[in-house]
């Protein structure tokens, strides 16, 4: 009769223990097995306990970690879309084209060329020259410190595409380094116009166009009233 | 569709012609413009042609050489052409094939194009 009742007891509490471990699984962190009287199914009672606490405890840290790790996730995706934005940014600061007299456009380059920027430049200064209608546009490489075949041959391009559009393309500022490594690479600019400095490009430009009176700026003051005042 | 039905008009102002191109240009299109003009040349002894591409937006490397093949052949049929109004984007395309088109004049529109072929005459 008592055995039987040992046995119905612990049945009862390992059912119990069942009830509380499911519900562990599921989620309910803070449920303990609670027993009042003391046995052998105790011990393996107690480690359980120990264990449930053992694993709330690592839920809650690798929680904390999620957290933090998502945090920084966050702020390094802000990072990297700042880091875009500003790229584009330069690409476009890069290349800006000016208009600076009546049909001159000038495009000042300064830094290392590479492909990427060539090609926008090239887009750029045809767009302006469409959008403009300037003839004659200068392309000054004086901040330019290397160049290489591919270089040359991308400036090659963009001169050749403005002179398809129907502008002349003029190339000023090629510094000593720059005129040694293209003689030396064996490309050919011949048929390019170049001109030593943005200055006397800017006077060929003007002379070309018929700006100039001896030497000196022409400048038809009606003009100037309508257009820019 | 009989392609030969649909023709590029020429349009002759004293010693000018003038061709705008204002459909998409085909490989036979572009032949036929090129018989059309030179014919078109010899018959009314035109001294330059102006022809004007802005609404052209694709140009392949067989229309870029039709183009400046035509050139070279009006040139020595003593005419003078002018492509007029290319767009950023055709300009880049026939740079990229290698279609530079050396011995072609180019304006930026209509006008320039005019006022470039009034002095190239004059010279000669």
């Amino acid at each position: 009769m008592e055995s039987n009742t040992t046995i119905t007891n612990a049945k009862v509490r390992i059912d119990h223990i069942e009830d509380v471990l499911s519900s562990v699984a599921a989620g309910d962190l803070d449920l303990r097995i609670e027993s009042e009287v003391e046995d052998d199914l105790t011990g393996v009672e107690q480690a359980i306990n120990l264990l449930i606490d053992d694993l709330t405890h690592e839920l809650k840290k690798s929680n904390q970690m999620k957290e933090e790790m998502q945090e920084k996730l966050l702020k390094i995706q802000d990072q990297q879309k700042m880091i875009f934005q500003q790229q584009e940014d330069l690409m476009e600061l890069s290349s800006p084209v000016s208009k600076v007299w009546d049909n001159i456009l000038i495009l000042p380059v300064i830094g290392t060329l590479d492909s990427q920027r060539t090609q926008i430049m090239m887009e750029n200064l045809l767009m302006k020259i469409v959008s403009t209608g300037c003839t004659t546009a200068i392309l000054d490489i004086t901040g330019v410190p290397t160049v290489d075949t591919q270089v040359a041959n991308h400036l090659l391009k963009t001169v050749t595409a403005a002179r398809l559009l129907g502008a002349e393309c003029i190339v000023s500022g090629i510094s000593p380094a720059i005129a040694q490594t293209i003689v030396h690479l064996g490309i050919n600019l011949s048929n390019i116009l170049t001109k030593a400095t943005l200055q006397s490009a800017m006077i060929y430009a003007m002379k070309k166009n018929d700006q100039l009176v001896e030497g000196k700026i022409k400048i038809d003051m009606k003009e100037l009233d309508d257009n820019q005042l | 569709m009989n392609y030969n039905e649909k023709k590029i008009p020429i349009i002759k102002i004293r010693d000018y012609l003038i061709v705008s191109i204002q459909v998409d240009m085909h490989d036979r299109l572009a032949l036929q413009l090129q018989t059309q003009i030179l014919d078109e040349i010899y018959r009314t002894g035109a001294k330059g042609v102006l022809i004007d591409i802005s609404t052209l937006e694709m140009v392949d490397s067989f229309i870029g050489r039709v183009l400046s093949g035509m050139a070279s052949k009006a040139s020595i049929m003593d005419a003078a052409v002018v492509i007029v109004g290319m767009q950023p984007s055709v300009a880049i395309t026939l740079v990229e094939l290698g279609l530079e088109m050396p011995g072609v004049d180019t304006a930026l529109n209509m006008e320039l194009g005019m006022e470039m072929l009034e002095k190239r005459i004059s010279k000669d």
